[in-house]
Parts: C-alpha cells; structure tokens; sequence
C-alpha cells in the first residue's frame, strides 16, 4: 500500500470573511446604543429639570454662587446692572450673584446652578457699552429662566455614566460616541442660546426703552469668521454650541421688529472697573 | 471648536494605529500562512500521529522525545477586534487564525525537529497552549500564545525482512 498522506484543511477552524466587515458592524452597533443610551438619559434630564424647584437648586447651590460673588471687586458694578435687569424680571426665581473669571482674556459669560453668572475680565474690557454688557447678562439669565444651566450639568453628568460604562472596550468606542452625541446635542443647544438671546432682548428694552447696541457684542466677535473659507466655516458653524455671529444678530434684529422695539437709541457708557 | 479639534485627535490616533496594524497584521499573517501550507506540504512524508502505543508490526530502532513550540501575537487591529466582540459575545474570528497558526507551526518544528534526527514518523503527538502574556484589561499588553506540540519520533527499519 502506498503511503498518501493528506494535508491539513484550511478554513475549517478559521474563516475567509474579512475582519474589516466584523468591524464596521460592531463599532456601529455599539456607537449606535452608546448613542441611544446617551439621548434617552438627555431626555430624562430634559424631564427631571423642571422639577427641581428653584428654592432647592438655590439651597444647594447659593451658597458656592455668592462665594464666587464675593472673590473679586469689579463685579460690582456689573452686579448692579443684573440687579436692574432682573427688577424687570417678575418671577426671578432666587437672586444672582455675579463673579469675575480674571485672566481670561477671551470675552464670554456663563451661567452656573444656584444664580451664579460669570464674566470673563476680557468681557469687561472689551464691551462697548452698557446696552451691548446687559444683553450678554441677559442672555445669561434666559439661561436661568429655561434652566438651562441645570440641562447642561444633567445631560454632562449622564453622558460621563454612559460613556463610563462602555469604557472597558477602549477609547475608540467611547470617544467615537463622545464626538457622535457631543454633535448631536448641538441643535439643543443652538435652540436654548436663541431662546436666551430673545429674553435678553427684552431685558434690554425693558431697561433702556430700545434695544439700541444689543447686537453689538455678536458684531464685535463677527469678523474674525470672514477669514475662515466657507467650507470650513460650514463645518465650524455645525461644531459650534452657538448659533453664528450673523445669525444672532438677524435673529435679534427680527425679534427687534416682530415686537416693534425701537433699535436706535442713546446708548449708555460702560466704564471697565479696574481691579483697585 | 478646540473640544471638536482635541475629539478628532484623539478619535484619529487610535484609528491610525488601527489602520497601521490592520495592514500589518495582515501581511504578516498572509505571509505565515504561505509558509504553514509551503512546509506542509515539504514535511507530509513524516507522519505525526496521536497513537499511544507503536504498532506490532513496526520495526523501531531507536526513539526519542520531539518537540516544536511557537509563540505568536495578534495585532492592535485583532485585538482591538475581539475585545468588540467580547461585548456581544459570538465566535471571535480574529484570535481563530492565531491559534491556528500556532498550532500549525509548532506541529511543523516538532516534525522538523523529528526530521533533522533521523526519525521518520512522530506518534503519541500531544499539543498544550500556554498564554505567555496578559492580554486582560491591561491594554498595552499583547494577546500573545505559545503552543507547545511535543511526541515520540520513531526511527523505522526500511525493510524489515
């Protein structure tokens, strides 16, 4: 009899698919859920918010706001123009406390649970004027109003447990479903800074009996968008938390004109505070 | 726009490396499993066989122990793969063409090993995988494996008459 050993299988323990296939399926299934997980816990938030009442948040949260208040003098003076803006704001749930971030040469504001509003020093410098200081504070406080400030800590803190959760498979995984559900979450967010310049505005006229200068911090900010081509300018626009300069200015100018408010008027000189 | 531009970074340094590794991975497997098949089919005269006891009617005139052992390592990309699917459960592909080269290889070394001492047949084969590196949790360690396949080489009388 003659010896015809045969050779080894191939393909019976192994398989031919490529793997790029397994890939592609698991890394969108799991993006997928991650991103599902992350949007009903927005949802949840969404729903939760508006239950914590203002006096619990204000418990918790006051006492860190009038600390912030206290840190620096020239909040003064911008704490007065708060105190007047909100005189026009009948249901104003606690009161504010504004405080400074020195050093920040980038002007911006932000609104923190318990009726903390923080301006950048660059935002104390730069403004124009009064008008142009009491629209960005308005808009801070639109943010209280829709309580915002608390949607934003909610929708953080639920996203983190998502992503925490699912970490153990890698940073591929949850940082692809950070950036998914980070754009996602750009069209709330685009819609709450809208509904916040608005209450702003009305602020504003409240105050000075025209909104005259309001849209003057968006024009000051406005340029530096013309330099970037319109493609990457669409794609910024799509990455931004904020609505573009241009747009809040027309969207501003509209709300101006759907309410009749007059947009010339005297403005008022804002005098930074210095630090003595 | 700096979160957005720090998020494509640290989504595109990974996905390079996975790039990298997957072409790598691939080459170096294609490659491996060329030579499996080329000394497979050089080594096929010398039996390697699982029997515990030498037939009656064989003539040996000498034995020893032979062994072969080879210790491999999946890729970034493969690992990176199976621990996806370690989430869903399911058959995991990638580390299948590991251990089948593995066990392949060592099979082939223990038959060369058999080879170069002059025996002409292998029995009582037996084949034990050890995993030589930690690959849980800790992610920059490797999924490495050593198999280990070892027997009895046979010296055999051509002609026994």
């Amino acid at each position: 009899m003659e010896y015809d050993p045969k050779l080894p299988a191939d393909g019976i323990n192994t398989t031919d698919e490529n793997p790029l296939r397994e890939f592609a399926l698991l890394i969108a299934g799991l993006v997928g859920v991650a991103i599902a997980l992350i949007a009903i816990a927005a949802l949840a938030v969404d729903r939760l918010v508006p239950l914590v009442p203002p006096s619990l948040e204000a418990r918790w949260f006051g006492g860190i706001a009038e600390a912030i208040a206290a840190e620096d003098p020239r909040s003064a003076p911008v704490q007065a123009l708060v105190d007047r803006l909100v005189a026009h704001w009948d249901d104003a749930p606690y009161p504010f406390h504004v405080g400074v971030l020195d050093g920040e040469p980038d002007p911006n504001a932000l609104a923190l649970p318990g009726g903390a509003i923080l301006v950048t020093s660059g935002l104390l410098e730069q403004v124009g004027s009064e008008n142009e200081l009491a629209q960005v504070l308005g808009h801070e406080l639109g943010h209280f109003r829709d309580r915002d400030h608390l949607r934003g800590l909610g929708r953080g803190l639920a996203a983190q447990l998502v992503l925490g959760a699912i970490g153990g498979s890698g940073e591929l995984v949850s940082g692809l479903s950070a950036f998914a559900g980070a754009l996602a979450q750009r069209g709330f967010d685009r819609r709450q800074e809208r509904q916040a310049d608005a209450f702003g505005l009305a602020l504003v006229q409240a105050e000075y009996g025209h909104v005259a200068g309001a849209g003057d911090f968006f024009a000051r900010l406005a340029p530096s968008d013309h330099e970037v081509p319109a493609a990457g300018r669409r794609l910024a626009r799509y990455l931004e938390t904020h609505p573009s300069h241009e747009d809040r200015i027309s969207a501003l100018a509209a709300e101006a004109k759907a309410n009749g408010w007059p947009t010339a008027g005297p403005l008022t000189p804002w005098v930074a505070p210095s630090t003595e | 726009m700096a979160s957005a531009i720090e998020a494509a970074i640290n989504l595109g340094v990974p996905l390079l490396l996975l790039a990298v590794a997957y072409f790598t991975g691939r080459r170096v497997e294609r490659q491996h499993y060329a030579s499996i098949r080329a000394r497979e089919s050089e080594l096929r005269m010398l039996p390697a066989v699982t029997f515990r006891q030498i037939p009656s009617a064989w003539a040996v005139d000498g034995l020893g122990v032979v062994s072969g052992s080879c210790v491999v390592s999946v890729d970034y990309f493969k690992r990176f793969l199976a621990g996806l699917r370690t989430f869903v459960g399911g058959r995991v592909t990638s580390y299948e063409t590991l251990l089948d080269r593995a066990r392949r290889e060592a099979i082939l070394r223990c038959k060369e090993d058999a080879r170069r001492r002059g025996f002409q047949a292998v029995v009582n084969l037996r084949i034990e995988t050890t995993r030589v590196t930690r690959a849980s949790n800790n992610s920059r360690a490797t999924a490495g494996v050593e198999v280990l396949a070892f027997g009895t080489g046979l010296e055999l009388r051509r002609d026994p008459r």
